[in-house]
């Protein structure tokens, strides 16, 4: 790799100080930061292991759920089963709260759909069919599954947004900063290792001319 | 305060409302999902459950919306017609790009 430096540092000794305590600091938050990518990843396939077939599940209760709902259509006809949708009574109470992973914080719904009994739903039964209430019964199932899936993959795409940072970040300090760092101190310390040759070669030819003018 | 609502076509929300989830905004057009949407998260609704043909159609207005935020969560699921069957994975991307490697699901 080419041995870049910083520009536009003096190489004096002052400079030398900050440097080294930039670099220290700079090796500090590497470790820390890759600390961090590792936990986040760690957490990251926790939660892997919940979302697979979460999905899948979720989709399948509702398709089941749409399935009853056209042959409840097809049996009462759109408008009642409209008519019938409208008197069903609010159920879903959630509750979001946010709980932090490694500084993200994450969705946690705590939602509270009760499986209702046919009384409850409101609609009256002269006029429906138990279709509808098959379809009722599946659209609740697959709402409390829809929830549950989308706090998964909000967490889980959360997740990923602050590992891609993290990983830029640990590969930026890595890769550029802390080489750099360490390019400059080198550079530094060699300049000043010269000067201090020359000075040395400077005070050894003074001697030795004012040896000369003695004698 | 009702915290969950759903855009959809007619029989996803229908469907929603027989479950219990009485908000909900039928939509047709891309401008009128894009109001609905405007007006949900106005009223600081914090789940937002909407088909994925609707959010493909206005996908860049969601995520103009949304960005990074926590909330309003949306939450895409498959209309009557049945999972849109993407070309790709996103999640399985999305999991390629972070970690690195490719996960046999």
């Amino acid at each position: 790799m080419a041995q870049e430096t910083i520009e536009g540092i003096n190489p004096t000794r002052m400079e030398l100080l900050k440097l080294k305590d930039r670099e220290k600091l700079a090796v500090k938050g590497h470790s820390l930061l890759k600390e961090k990518r590792d936990a986040l990843i760690k957490e990251f396939f926790d939660i892997l292991d919940r979302v697979k077939g979460s999905r899948g599940n979720a989709e399948k209760t509702l398709n089941e759920a749409f399935n009853d709902l056209t042959s409840a259509q097809i049996v009462m006809g759109d408008l009642a089963v409209q008519k019938a949708a409208l008197s069903v009574k609010e159920s879903v109470d959630v509750d979001i709260d946010s709980r932090s992973i490694m500084g993200v914080s994450v969705p946690l719904i705590d939602s509270k759909i009760d499986s209702k009994t046919l009384i409850d739903r409101g609609y009256s039964f002269a006029d429906t069919s138990v279709l509808l209430d098959e379809a009722a019964r599946k659209f609740e199932k697959s709402l409390s599954l829809i929830l549950e899936l989308g706090e998964i993959e909000k967490t889980i795409y959360l997740l990923a947004a602050e590992i891609e940072s993290t990983k830029r970040r640990v590969n930026a300090l890595e890769h550029i900063m802390i080489p750099r760092l360490q390019n400059t101190v080198k550079s530094i310390e060699m300049r000043l290792e010269e000067m201090e040759r020359e000075n040395f070669v400077r005070l050894k030819m003074i001697k030795s001319s004012m040896a000369e003018e003695d004698a | 305060m009702k915290s969950v609502a759903v855009i959809g076509d007619f029989d996803t929300v229908t469907g929603f409302q027989l479950g219990g989830l009485k908000e909900g905004r039928i939509v047709k057009t891309n401008q009128e999902a894009e109001n609905a949407l405007d007006e949900l998260i106005e009223n600081k609704i914090s789940i937002i459950i909407i088909t994925e043909k609707i959010a493909g159609n206005i996908r860049e207005f969601i995520d103009k919306k949304i960005g990074s935020d926590l909330l309003p969560m949306i939450i895409e699921i498959p209309d009557k017609s049945g999972s849109s069957e993407m070309d790709s994975d996103p999640m399985g991307e999305l999991i390629k790009r972070v970690i690195g490697v490719e996960m046999v699901k």
